[in-house]
Order: C-alpha cells, then structure tokens, then sequence
C-alpha cells in the first residue's frame, strides 16, 4: 500500500524533485468532520438549564473536500479564522479521525497512526510548542532524535546543519521559556525537522514574528523543501507567506474549497482589473476620475484607480490627454484584494 | 526497536526537569509524609483512649510508627500522578504533540514517574531517617520478610502506575478530571490502608477494599514487611497483584484504542 | 452596599461559569459527597477501636469534622482561587487588569471568582455541626454556640489573612504557588484536634502555625473545650492578621507599580 519512493531525493543530487515524475503524495477525497458542540445562551437561568438538559448543534468543520498534492510540492492553505485549515491538517497528521471521506499521506491512511508513518511527517503548530519548556532547547533535540529512532551521527550532522542554517546556536543551552518568539519559533521548526521529514505541515508558522523573522523563516522553509524535495503544506494568516513560497494555493472558508491553483491563474480569473496609478504635475482640480473607473485613492497630485482588463487602454489614454501626467503605471491588484473577493463570493470559484 | 532508544532518553530529560523544579516536587514529596504522620500521631492517642489503653488490635504505638512509616515509603515507591497530568495535556492542547511521536505517550509518563521518584529521594531519606529516631518504630521484620516485600513493593509501583493509568484515560471522555482524581486519591488512601490497617477497619469495609486494587498498593507491602503476614497470605498476595498488573494491561490495551479513536474523533 | 452588590454579581458570573461545566458540576458534587463519606467512614473506623481521641469523643469529633469540612469549603469557595489568580496576575502582568478598576484593589482581587460548588462542602459542614449539637444538647449552651459562630469568624480571617500574605508574596517570589502546596499540607493536620499531637507539635499548630484557631478551637467552644485565654487570643490574632496581611498587600502594591513604571 506503501508508496515506495521510485527515485531518490538525496539532496546531493540538485533539483532531483524536479526530475522526479510527480507523484500523489497527499489525498484527500470528500474529506469531512463535523463537530457537535453545545449550544448555550447567556444568562443565569440558561445557564442552570443547560446543567440538565443540553442542546447541540453541529458543526461542520470540513465539508467534503477533495485535493491532491504531488510530492515535493509546496501548497498555501488559506482562508480565515475557522475556515477548516486547522482541523484538515489535524486529519493529515492522524491528530484527527474525519467524519467520512478518505485521505492518504505518503501511502498511508493517517488516523492509523502508524510507527511508519509518523516518522515520515512533521508538524508545526504556531501556537503550541512541541519543546519541553523548562530545558535547554538542546535537550528536546537529543530527545526528539532518540524518539524517532534517528542514527545517531546522522542526526548529529542533521542537528548541526540545521542549527547553522537557522543561526540557533546561541539558543541551544537556554532555557525555552527564556527564548524569544522568534528564536522558540525556529527551534520549533528545528527540532520538526530533525527526523528529516518527507511531508511537513507548517500551522501558522510565522504568527507574532515581525517582518524580517518572517522572511527569514519563509527563506528557511523554501530551501529546505528545495533541498530535501519534502511536500509542504502552509496555512498563514500573512499573504506574503504564501505568496513568497507557494505557487499553488488552496482557498478554504466555512469548510469547503473556493479555488485549488496557482496563485497566478487566480490573479487572471478572479480579477479581471488592472489598478492604475497615476502621478500628476497639477492638481486634479475636481477632475471627474469615477467616469474612469473605481476610485481606490484620491490624493493632492496622485490618484489611483481600479479599472476593468478591457478598458485599461481607453482608460490610459483619456488620462494622458486630459491630464499633466508625470508618471503612470499599470498593476494587478494585491494578492489580500483578491483573496478577499473569493471569500466574499464575488469572483465565480474554480 | 525505537523504545529501545527513546526511554533513555525520556528518561533522562525527566530527569533534568524534575531537577529543573526541585523545590516544587520537594513539596509534593512532603506532602507523602505528612498523611501517614498525622494518621501516626492519630493512632497513638486513639491507643490512650481505647479499653485496654495499651494495644489496638495487636498495634501498640510503635507498632503503628512501624506500619504508618512504611505507608510513607512504598506510598512514595508506589505513587502515580497520571489521572490528574493527562487530563491537564488532553485539556491545554499539550497530548496532541506527544501523540505525533511515534512512541506511545505512556513511556514518556512514566519516565517522568521513575525521575520523580529517583530525585525526591534527596530530601524524603533524610526526613524519614528523622522520623524513625523520633518515634522508635517497632519493626519485626525479618530477612524473609524483606526478600518477599521488596518485589511486593515493585508490583504495588506496577499496579498503581497501570491503573492510575487507566483511569486517567476517562479523559478522553470527560472534559475536566480533577474530579474523579481526588475520588481515585481519596479511594487510595482509605481502601489502601494509608488511614488504617485493614484489620482494624469494620468488616463491610474489609469487604470493598478486597475488590478494590488499592490494599495491594500499599496495605500488602507493608504488613509483609512488618513481618505481620504468613507465608501462604504473602504468596496469595503476590499471585494477587500479577492478577491486577495483568488485568490493568488487558484494561489498557482496550481502553488506549478507543481512547484515541474518541480523541481524534472529537478534536485534537 | 455596592460591595455587596458586587459579591452577588461575582457569585452570579461564578455560577454561570461553573454550570458550563455540568459534568464537572456533577461530579463536583459527587466527590465532595464521597470525601464526606469518606470522612465518615474514617470517624468508624477509629471509634469502632477506640473510645476517645485526645479526650474527644465520636460526637465532639464529629463536630469537629464539619467545622474542618466547613473551613475547607470557605477556603475553596473564595480564598485559594483568588489568591492563586492574584499570583498568575503577577506573573503574566494581568494584575493592571485589577488595578485599574474603580472599587477597592483588595476586595476585588479577593472575591472576584468564586468556586459556587463549594458550598456543598460548607452546607455539609453545618449539617454535620448540627447533628453532632443536637446529640450533644446537654453540653451545648447559648453562649456556647455565640462563641462558636465568633470563633469561627476569627478562624475564616486569620486564614484569608494568611492566604493574603502568601499571594502578596508572589510580588517578590515567582514561585510561591507552590506554598499553597505547604498550605494544604499543613491544613491535613487540622483534620484532628491538636490534643492528638506531642506538646512541641501542639505548641507549633497553635501559635506558629495558627491551625488550631481554624479547627480545634471553634468546635471546642461549642462543647466549653477552649481556653478563655485561647478565645482572647483568636479575637487578638484576627485582629492582628487582617491589619497586618492588609498592610502587606499595600505594600507589595506600591512595589509592583513602582516595578512595572
């Protein structure tokens, strides 16, 4: 049942994901959980009530979702809060049982919890520390190494690289609870990624960190699913997240799947409007600009306007001619716009 | 076999941590000395006030020192803390890592238990070797006695761990479980003997605590090596706690699969 | 008047919160049941062996047994998880949240949540009060009884005083939670009334360690067991402990903001 590996993914051998016939290394097919959790309104008598008789509602967590990722694949899972990335994550990882529908990870059905398994994958929850608190960092590793049965000079030369390549060194004999986010965050993703996994779940992994961390680990987790062709599936709150380290994407809210695709097809289909940014040597003295196009900004010498595909040349060259123009480019709308617009249901899903 | 080389390691980070809180699990140690002391002191002047003034039941007041101080030691030996600590990691979010692992989560609970037992023993030693020359225990133990209730106290270690295990798997199923660890405790201390020897307890209570594990727990290992029991009750004794550790096995085995399967239904 | 108002409105909140938990609530319930039975059963197990404990009989004990009961459910009803929430607010800084409410910092910290399902214990401590006088009517008098309920009340503020001091002490410790450990500990021994102990042990629950005021002395006024000089001397200490443990709260007070500016 197992899928054994057909090439090698050594990571001497540069790009040897690439070359590798892609293979289906996550499934999930009519993937559903529903929750029954109960229902209480405010109040004292409600709450004395509830103490005897307890209504239910049920939740539908995931409702029948189907995908496919390839192995070696780096997938963005987005969506808001409770949309269902964390609780599919949890059905990949085996931390969950779904309701009904199937999934398979490397082969395996994951609930089953099998030695074999776990030992192939990793996860990194944003909020949860898999680190014992009161010790050095260093100490978790050793023992996170031994759990997993992981050789021991292998795992020494693994620990070392990895430790170099997230510049944790000053870290390892502190304290966990002394550390700082950014430094617990990466020792994090160290100790996830001792056991060399061949699929890694990052769970809001950058959450809390400021901008320069965030790029940092970002840079980390595109080179390491380079180097050891791993599978990554990312879900993240910050757009720059999956934009910077996903080419495809996987929109989920209230539990089921808006668009499965590359980040750029999503730009083409869902939004069919260019934003034009106009710079001007006068003033816009009242100038009718809403004839044009939606108004995004408006400002002294400066306005910016969202215009459909179609008109953008009708557009541009009414302004060239009614206005001083200093300046003018032609953009497509940012990434958060057009997510936000699959969300609202305004763009027709895939 | 991964175990093989994951329970050393737990053990040894068990170690460091337990090292890391030494001054709290002081605490919790002290506090296996202070029941059976007071039951002690309750004994000796519940002996001032009985008919004959002199004995209860055979128990003189040293003799009681001699039984209440080996209560202190093999509740020490024996004690698990699971029923409340699983609950606490499968409420806060923290089982959910320990199950990613590809070793069951019990070894980890129990190399904690082994490390805590191993560390306290810094501070308990020095108060129960104070204990013994303040209140001159009357011990009649002899070799015999101690060949048989050294394994005894194993298997009590044993029998506790596993069913204070297994209870603390209802949290799978019931959300907050102080409750029902302070029952598990409560029943411990009065069924196990740690109140009073079993002998002196009123005959309907006998009865219950003999379907109980808990007197195989503590009242077993003590009487045997107080010397107070005769070799057939001891070999009865032995077969009994071999029965509970494989009863509390089989009980695992089942309840750990329906456990999980109740977890990753519900959320993890 | 409105402090009154609040308490209810914390008591209100409390119950609420509590009957979110129904599993809880019941099993709550149950355990305190089973401890009593428990408590019970212990009280058989030692007078079917013996007459007296330190010169207490089975009906003094079990008056003593329900003010122990009853003190253990006034400290869990609303001591321990007000002192135990004033520690984790000095040590994650949420006592701002405490500090910037318009009512009096101490009574707010103080009564803010209350464990509702506490009052089984304080309810079943009073039963057992009242079972334990009305066999013992000959020795119980008026005045015994005003003593009791005057004991009592010197009893519930050396211990709140107490608690006080210790989670004012998590202004300067970081780990004082575990002292609650030492309390609990230490409480154990009051389940006895202290005659049961050597002198030196006596001397110490007594005047060292106040248990015996909590305990031995309020059920021994109700059966003319206390000493006038040990009824002077609980009035003095509750005195003494609130103003004291009041001082140090302000004091500790004046440190933490003067730490956190």
């Amino acid at each position: 049942m197992e899928n054994a590996p057909v090439c090698s993914t050594a990571p001497s051998s540069e790009g040897a994901a690439l070359q590798c016939p892609l293979m289906a290394q996550i499934e999930a097919r009519s993937l559903t959980k529903t929750f029954r959790v109960p229902e209480r309104e405010g109040g004292l008598a409600a709450a004395l009530a509830g103490l005897l008789r307890r209504r239910y509602r049920t939740v539908e967590a995931v409702a029948g979702i189907d995908f496919t990722i390839a192995e070696g694949e780096m997938v963005g899972f987005l969506g808001p809060n409770g949309a269902g990335k964390t609780t599919t994550l949890k059905m990949l990882t085996g931390l969950l049982h779904p309701t009904s529908g199937r999934a398979t990870v490397l082969g395996y059905e994951p609930w089953r919890r099998e030695s074999a398994f776990l030992r192939r994958v990793s996860m990194v929850m944003g909020q949860r520390t898999q680190l014992n608190w009161d010790l050095p960092a260093m100490d978790s590793f050793l023992v996170h190494l031994a759990v997993y049965g992981v050789d021991r000079s292998a795992g020494r030369r693994t620990l070392d690289e990895l430790v170099e390549l997230l510049d944790i060194g000053d870290c390892l004999r502190k304290q966990v609870r002394t550390l700082s986010l950014g430094e617990r965050m990466r020792c994090e993703i160290c100790v996830a990624l001792l056991h060399r996994p061949a699929v890694l779940f990052l769970d809001e992994p950058t959450l809390g960190l400021d901008i320069a961390m965030q790029a940092r680990i970002r840079r980390f987790v595109a080179d390491y699913n380079r180097r050891e062709g791993a599978t990554v599936m990312l879900t993240s709150h910050y757009m720059a997240d999956v934009t910077a380290l996903c080419r495809r994407i996987i929109v989920i809210d209230h539990g089921r799947i808006l668009f499965d695709g590359a980040l750029a097809d999503l730009a083409r289909r869902l939004a069919p409007f260019k934003v034009v940014t106009v710079d001007l040597a006068g003033d816009l003295d009242g100038y009718a600009l809403e004839r044009l196009g939606a108004v995004l900004a408006r400002g002294f010498r400066k306005a910016t306007l969202r215009v459909p595909k179609e008109r953008v040349a009708e557009v541009i060259g009414r302004l060239l001619a009614d206005l001083p123009v200093l300046d003018l480019t032609v953009a497509d709308p940012p990434v958060e716009e057009i997510i936000a617009q699959v969300l609202d249901g305004r763009g027709a899903p895939a | 076999m991964l175990l093989r080389s994951a329970f050393p390691a737990f053990l040894r980070m068990s170690l460091a941590t337990m090292f890391q809180y030494r001054g709290e699990i002081a605490l919790w140690a002290i506090w296996g000395v202070v029941y059976p002391s007071v039951a002690m002191a309750m004994w000796a002047a519940a002996v001032a006030g009985s008919p004959d003034g002199q004995t209860i039941r055979g128990f003189a007041p040293r003799d009681f020192a001699a039984y209440f101080w080996l209560t202190m030691v093999v509740g020490h030996a024996t004690t698990a803390w699971d029923v409340y600590e699983l609950g606490y990691f499968v409420q806060t979010g923290q089982f959910s890592p320990r199950l990613l692992r590809p070793v069951l989560p019990v070894w980890q609970s129990l190399a904690d238990n082994l490390a805590y037992k191993l560390v306290t023993l810094a501070i308990l030693v020095p108060i129960w070797a104070v204990i013994v020359l303040l209140t001159r225990p009357a011990f009649g133990t002899r070799t015999v006695d101690l060949a048989a209730g050294l394994p005894a106290v194993l298997l009590a270690a044993a029998v506790n761990y596993g069913w204070c295990y297994n209870v603390a798997m209802l949290s799978f199923w019931v959300t907050r479980m102080d409750a029902i660890g302070q029952g598990w405790f409560g029943a411990g201390l009065f069924f196990g003997g740690r109140l009073a020897p079993l002998a002196l307890m009123p005959e309907a209570l006998r009865k219950i605590a003999s379907a109980l594990p808990f007197k195989w727990v503590t009242w077993f290992p003590c009487e045997t090596l107080m010397g107070r029991l005769s070799p057939a009750a001891v070999t009865q004794g032995l077969i009994n706690q071999l029965a509970w550790i494989a009863l509390g096995l089989v009980v695992f085995r089942i309840a750990w699969r329906l456990g999980i399967r109740r977890y990753s239904g519900v959320g993890a | 008047m409105r402090y009154l108002r609040l308490i209810g409105l914390f008591a209100k909140v409390s119950v609420q919160n509590d009957a979110a938990y129904r599993a809880d609530f019941a099993a709550h319930v149950a355990v305190t049941l089973l401890n009593f039975a428990a408590e019970l059963v212990g009280l058989w197990t030692i007078f079917s062996n013996t007459g007296s404990l330190g010169g207490w009989n089975a009906w003094h004990m079990l008056a003593l047994l329900g003010v122990f009961r009853g003190m253990y459910g006034i400290i869990g009803l609303f001591i321990s998880p007000n002192m135990r929430r004033i520690m984790d607010d000095v040590r994650q800084g949420t006592l701002d949240f405490v500090l910037i409410k318009p009512v009096n910092a101490q009574f707010y910290a103080s009564f803010r949540g209350l464990v509702v399902w506490r009052l089984a214990d304080i309810l079943l401590g009073a039963v057992l009060v009242a079972a334990a006088c009305a066999r013992l009517s000959a020795e119980v008098t008026v005045a015994g009884l005003a003593l009791f309920v005057a004991m009592l009340a010197c009893g519930v503020t050396i211990i709140y005083s107490f608690w006080l001091v210790l989670a004012t002490g998590a202004f300067w410790l970081t780990r004082v939670t575990n002292m609650e450990m030492v309390f609990w500990n230490v409480f154990e021994a009051g389940r006895y009334p202290v005659e049961i102990y050597p002198p030196a042990v006596r001397w110490m629950l007594t005047y060292v360690v106040p248990l015996a005021f909590l305990t031995t002395f309020p059920a021994g006024s109700l059966i003319g067991k206390v000493e006038p000089f040990n009824v002077a001397a609980a009035a003095g200490f509750a005195a003494l402990a609130l103003a004291g443990a009041s001082w140090f709260w302000r004091f500790g007070l004046r440190r933490y903001s003067g730490a956190s500016a």
